[in-house]
């Protein structure tokens, strides 16, 4: 089975690679691994006034999870926290023409994205329960 | 399957089951008809472990798996079915190929345990599990440090130093993968016991669910642990 351009693309020349400092202010980490491949994706994002300005990640898998946090990333950014719960792996399934085979890694993003996005409100939460 | 295509929805599965394909009768054989002696399909609910005759344990007789094994391969042989009709024929390539999965499968430790972990708890693989956060840094850290040894300069200082970092890696991965195991095997020893005990109590249904939950953990991690090791061994050699 042969790779969508896309996701050749995106693995060539992933964007948004590498990380932020995971105790910076506004950073919520994801890191979420797949058992069955062994697949391990980390996901961060940068949030300032409760918008994403960056996002990064690190993915150690195929192709087709680093394609997909790739462009997971992209998509992230400029998105408010609100519209980055909506992101479906249906969506990056699509956009990438993954094969069913390929479809968990796809989940393994939105999965991702969830605990970065889970990981910020919580730090944000501490911090406005520490302020009161 | 092929094999079940002469038979037509979910209730003449069922009794398929029981009942002789070609001749009707009930079936007392395990594969054969003890009236016409017509070879059986293999149900696709009969587990493996019923498949090769051995109790559903993590620790199993590896000779008697292999002498079952020896002697339905050549029962189901196709060698022997070259003069028998295509209905015997298709059962028994259907047989033959179950047997090798069967076989495949329960042969290996690891393989045994996510099987049975399958048939006891529903699908493993698909049971996210969430492995410790600490493994997922360590593993990350080590890509970033092989993507570092690969772009060097192998001769150079720099390099070699990379290398020794690396093979000390290794060495301590495949230690943990080894504990890893022995931690499975005592766990497995918990489980045929907790099995062999055949209590229904509450207490005993906590003991299982408990160890279901450490094994697959364990299973899961090993898989990374065990990627991670190729991946060490292919960028060292």
């Amino acid at each position: 089975m042969a790779y969508s351009d896309k996701v050749v693309d995106h693995f060539n020349n992933p964007r948004n690679m590498g990380s932020f400092k995971k105790d910076e202010e506004g950073i919520g980490t994801g890191m979420v691994g797949a058992p069955e491949c062994g697949d391990v994706m980390k996901l961060q994002i940068k949030v300032q006034n409760d918008t994403i300005v960056d996002a990064k990640f690190k993915t150690f898998g195929c192709g087709s999870a680093i394609a997909s946090s790739s462009l997971a990333t992209e998509w992230l950014k400029g998105k408010t926290i609100e519209e980055a719960q909506q992101i479906k792996n249906t969506d990056i399934v699509q956009e990438l023409n993954l094969p069913p085979v390929k479809i968990h890694c796809s989940v393994l993003a939105e999965d991702a994205i969830k605990a970065a996005l889970a990981d910020y409100q919580k730090k944000a939460g501490d911090k406005t329960e520490a302020a009161t | 399957m092929a094999h079940h295509t002469h038979i037509s929805g979910s209730r003449d599965i069922q009794m398929a089951r029981s009942m002789c394909w070609h001749c009707q009768s009930e079936m007392s054989g395990e594969y054969f008809c003890e009236r016409c002696v017509k070879v059986q399909p293999v149900s696709k609910e009969t587990d493996y472990f019923t498949c090769l005759g051995l109790p559903r344990r993590l620790t199993i007789d590896q000779s008697k798996l292999e002498a079952k094994f020896y002697e339905l391969s050549r029962a189901f042989h196709p060698d022997f079915y070259q003069n028998k009709s295509e209905a015997e024929q298709t059962i028994s390539l259907g047989n033959a190929a179950t047997l090798n999965t069967a076989y495949r499968t329960l042969r290996d430790p690891i393989q045994r345990a996510e099987y049975l972990l399958d048939l006891e708890a529903g699908s493993v693989k698909e049971i996210r599990t969430s492995p410790p956060s600490d493994l997922f840094e360590e593993i990350l850290e080590l890509q970033e440090t092989m993507e570092a040894y690969r772009a060097s300069d192998r001769a150079s200082q720099a390099g070699r130093e990379l290398r020794a970092q690396l093979i000390a890696e290794q060495e301590a991965l495949e230690r943990r993968k080894h504990d890893m195991e022995q931690q499975l095997q005592r766990l497995f020893t918990d489980w045929d016991t907790l099995q062999d005990r055949g209590d229904a109590g509450a207490p005993a249904r906590a003991e299982r669910d408990r160890l279901l939950k450490q094994m697959r953990d364990i299973l899961s991690n090993r898989t990374y642990v065990k990627n991670i090791v190729n991946d060490l061994v292919a960028t060292i050699g």
